[in-house]
């Protein structure tokens, strides 16, 4: 288990997803791919399909339009896999949480309504060393963790 | 005690167990030389300076769940990784390594070399179509077009080798460079098509068509995850050393070199990692340098350029031969 565990945490892949952002989270995200920060030190690989994938990177407001989507590219990764929220409003609907009352009709309050999520990166949109720390600490948090594995979760709602 | 000693030769050195460790070094190899002209740092943190990254990626692919799609051809989607990494382990038999003669050699294995890079495309083609995905299919279709601009170009300059050595087999061309490389001569030009060739042969980038990730996700790839993807990627790094092996054969007198008879089972070997690192270092050059072509330049490049050059290249070599 433990060299299975090590290439775990060496080998990253991850995959960006975009559930209705504003733009500012993807343009953070995009530039944490660029040379200046060169994520491929940490083994990371940016994978366009889901079936390659072992993170996904969530960001922006989920709207109902687009929720069956991202459950059903949750259920196409094969496990062991992690999700990571980015941004104010991938983590609880952000500034549409409160538009008169309650979370705006279109938006859920939070990616975790429909898939569990591992990891929550805040910010409005968060900087790319932001984006790089918090995948670093889901990295270190699987070391200690033994991760469960089993059937997909069934999204709420 | 003479088949024991060559299980030993197939199985560990110069056989499997050498290729396959050498195909993880290749590919880091080749991804820190991508990220330094990229100005990155590529790798790092993974065992020392990142050399273990590819291991990691086949332990952590190895260990994840595999899926196979329900509407996939089963039989096909799941045995075409297998075959894959078994064709390209009875291709890497007739590689020499060790000295003028690979593990097997026999009279025309250089055709064979020919048809087991054929017959790695029509993998391809299979592992797309029975994918039974868009993205797949549409894959699988781009690897055959290039299958038909670059087979034709890689085959002339082979044969360009072969007649100016005037042999067909692998041991006979590297024997004969014994003197001389073959690159110092009218080949240099068939080397040059060699690699343009085999650039579009392994799929890498100028000529990625079949897996372009900002077109069709991952090409005829898009499906498999996995144990067999661990083994697609597995296949895809012994056809670079294949492929890098045989450009080393062919023009640059393969493992042989100065050294004496004693030193010699000890300095060949080494003498085939510098040539094939030289070789994938001019791959890893064309590669970071070129952005990706489009289908109908990359056709028309083939049919328009490099199939006249090759010939010309053909033309040359015979009548170098003939003075
Ligand atoms: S968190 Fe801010 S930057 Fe990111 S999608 Fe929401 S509004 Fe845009």
């Amino acid at each position: 288990m433990g060299l299975r565990n090590w290439a775990l945490r060496k080998s990253p892949w991850i995959l960006h997803f975009n559930t209705g952002s504003c733009n500012g989270c993807d343009i953070e995200l995009v530039a944490t791919l660029t040379p200046r920060y060169d994520i491929e030190r940490f083994g990371m690989y940016l994978r366009g399909s889901p079936r390659h994938a072992d993170i996904l990177l969530v960001t922006g407001p989920v709207t109902r339009q687009v929720r069956d989507r991202i459950v059903r590219i949750y259920n196409q990764m094969p496990f062991p896999k992690s999700v990571v929220a980015i941004g104010s409003c991938c983590m609880s609907g952000g500034v549409f949480s409160n538009c008169g009352k309650g979370p705006c009709y279109n938006v859920y309050a939070g990616l975790d309504q429909l898939i569990p999520v591992n990891a929550y990166i805040p910010g409005c949109p968060p900087k790319p060393e932001a984006i790089i720390d918090g995948v670093a600490k889901l990295l270190e948090s699987m070391k200690a963790t033994k991760r469960k594995e089993g059937t997909p979760d069934e999204p709420a709602q | 005690m003479d088949w024991a000693l060559g299980l030993v030769s197939l199985l560990v050195f110069p056989g499997f167990a050498l290729m396959i460790a050498l195909s993880f070094l290749y590919e880091w190899y080749d991804r820190k030389l991508y990220a330094g002209i990229q100005m990155r740092r590529g790798p790092l943190y993974t065992g020392p300076m990142g050399i273990l990254q590819p291991f990691a990626d086949f332990i952590k692919l190895m260990s994840k769940e595999d899926l196979t799609p329900r509407h996939a051809d089963r039989r096909v989607f799941n045995s075409v990784p297998v075959i894959m990494v078994a064709l390209m382990l009875t291709a890497l038999t007739m590689i020499p390594v060790t000295g003028a003669s690979g593990l097997l050699s026999f009279s025309g294995d250089i055709v064979f070399a020919i048809v087991a890079m054929t017959f790695f495309c029509v993998l391809v083609f299979l592992a797309g179509f029975s994918s039974m995905s868009r993205y797949s299919i549409i894959g699988a279709e781009r690897a055959v077009l290039q299958l038909l601009g670059f087979e034709i170009p890689l085959m002339l300059s082979m044969v360009g080798a072969c007649i100016f050595s005037g042999s067909v087999t692998i041991s006979g061309i590297v024997a004969q460079q014994s003197g001389l490389w073959n690159l110092i001569g009218p080949p240099l030009l068939g080397f040059a098509i060699f690699l343009i060739a085999a650039q579009a042969e392994l799929e890498r980038v100028p000529f990625d068509m079949p897996e372009a990730e900002q077109e069709i996700v991952a090409g005829w790839l898009t499906e498999y995850s996995g144990r067999k993807l661990a083994l697609i990627r597995l296949a895809r790094n012994l056809e670079l050393i294949f492929i890098a092996g045989l450009a080393a054969a062919l023009y640059l007198g393969g493992p042989l070199g100065p050294s004496t008879d004693a030193l010699a089972p000890v300095l060949f070997p080494l003498y085939f990692i510098a040539k094939t690192l030289f070789v994938i270092l001019l791959l890893a050059f064309m590669k970071s340098i070129f952005a990706r072509v489009r289908i109908d330049q990359m056709v028309s490049f083939a049919w328009r350029y490099l199939i006249p050059l090759s010939l010309v290249q053909i033309m040359i070599t015979l009548i170098w031969r003939a003075l």
